[in-house]
């Protein structure tokens, strides 16, 4: 990912718009949500309801390709110090403990910036969306990634 | 409570003392989340972002969710929340989740509070921020 070999902006973003993203689904089982409360600190909750950081936990779980492999179709690896930016999470129904969801992705954009402290980097923007086994949706994770590009 | 939420409402302030760095690595699990900053000091260390593990922004947020669930006493009355990343938090940093209410709508026949929300380290810096929507 040095300066060199970074991809000219056009062309990522046709990459990363003609993406398609593999189907993928989710399960919140009971353990991992446990064990997810304890990791967040999270108050309890209601029993059966999902803590609501599972929109993003179950959709990008549950989006059919690994983290590296998103970082590796924006021309990068976790190597390459990602950062997340911004991140928007919009309910539609509750999520639930033992349910399935399936997983819907696509990206939405790319924007390259400069700044002072990481010079060129790549704001690449994607949308999880999880719906129930019926095919109703249940909630959207909209994300942006940092993707330094860094000069040689 | 619903009625008692109005502009200017303050979202009670919801701590941690000292963001634990076991839980980061039980996180990086969850996630799958290979980036050695969670983890690896001297992962930090070499891309110069400072001297401990670094929470991942998705705990980040889900501070602010307790706060709002702390507060709300019930999860299914989030209908939203918008944040962005602004600093990193710490292993070992102390941070507090809390926020305001801005406006209450009428929405599609909902009453909606729209909510700027925040999460302060120690040093008043917002490691990040953002709007969140409840039914008030």
């Amino acid at each position: 990912m040095e300066g060199a070999m970074t991809v000219p902006i056009d062309q990522l973003r046709q990459e990363l718009l003609e993406y398609e993203f593999p189907p993928g689904s989710y399960t919140i089982t009971e353990w991992q949500h446990w064990l997810t409360m304890d990791a967040i600190l999270s108050p309890p909750l209601p029993a059966g309801i999902a803590h609501p950081i599972y929109a993003y936990l179950a959709s990008i779980g549950g989006m059919g390709i690994t983290l590296p492999q998103l970082f590796a179709a924006a021309r990068s690896s976790a190597e390459a110090g990602v950062m997340f930016g911004e991140a928007t999470l919009e309910f539609s129904q509750p999520l639930a403990v033992g349910a399935t969801y399936r997983v819907e992705g696509r990206f939405l954009d790319v924007v390259r910036k400069q700044s002072s402290r990481v010079g060129t980097m790549d704001l690449v923007t994607f949308r999880l969306s999880l719906l129930t086994e019926d095919g109703t949706l249940a909630a959207t994770s909209t994300n942006t990634f940092i993707f330094p590009r860094r000069e040689s | 409570m619903s009625s008692d939420i109005t502009p200017g409402t303050e979202i009670p302030p919801w701590h941690v003392a000292a963001v634990p760095a076991e839980k980061m690595k039980v996180m990086a699990l969850i996630l799958s989340d290979p980036n050695p900053i969670h983890w690896d000091v001297e992962a930090v260390r070499r891309l110069g972002l400072g001297e401990s593990p670094i929470n991942q922004g998705p705990t980040n947020q889900a501070y602010v969710i307790n706060a709002l669930l702390a507060w709300l006493g019930d999860p299914t009355r989030l209908r939203s929340l918008q944040v962005r990343f602004q600093a990193n938090v710490y292993a070992g940093e102390a941070v507090t989740a809390g926020g305001r209410v801005e406006q209450v709508r009428q929405v599609d026949g909902e009453r909606l509070a729209y909510c700027r929300v925040w999460l302060r380290k120690g040093d008043g810096t917002e490691a990040l921020a953002g709007t969140a929507v409840v039914r008030a």
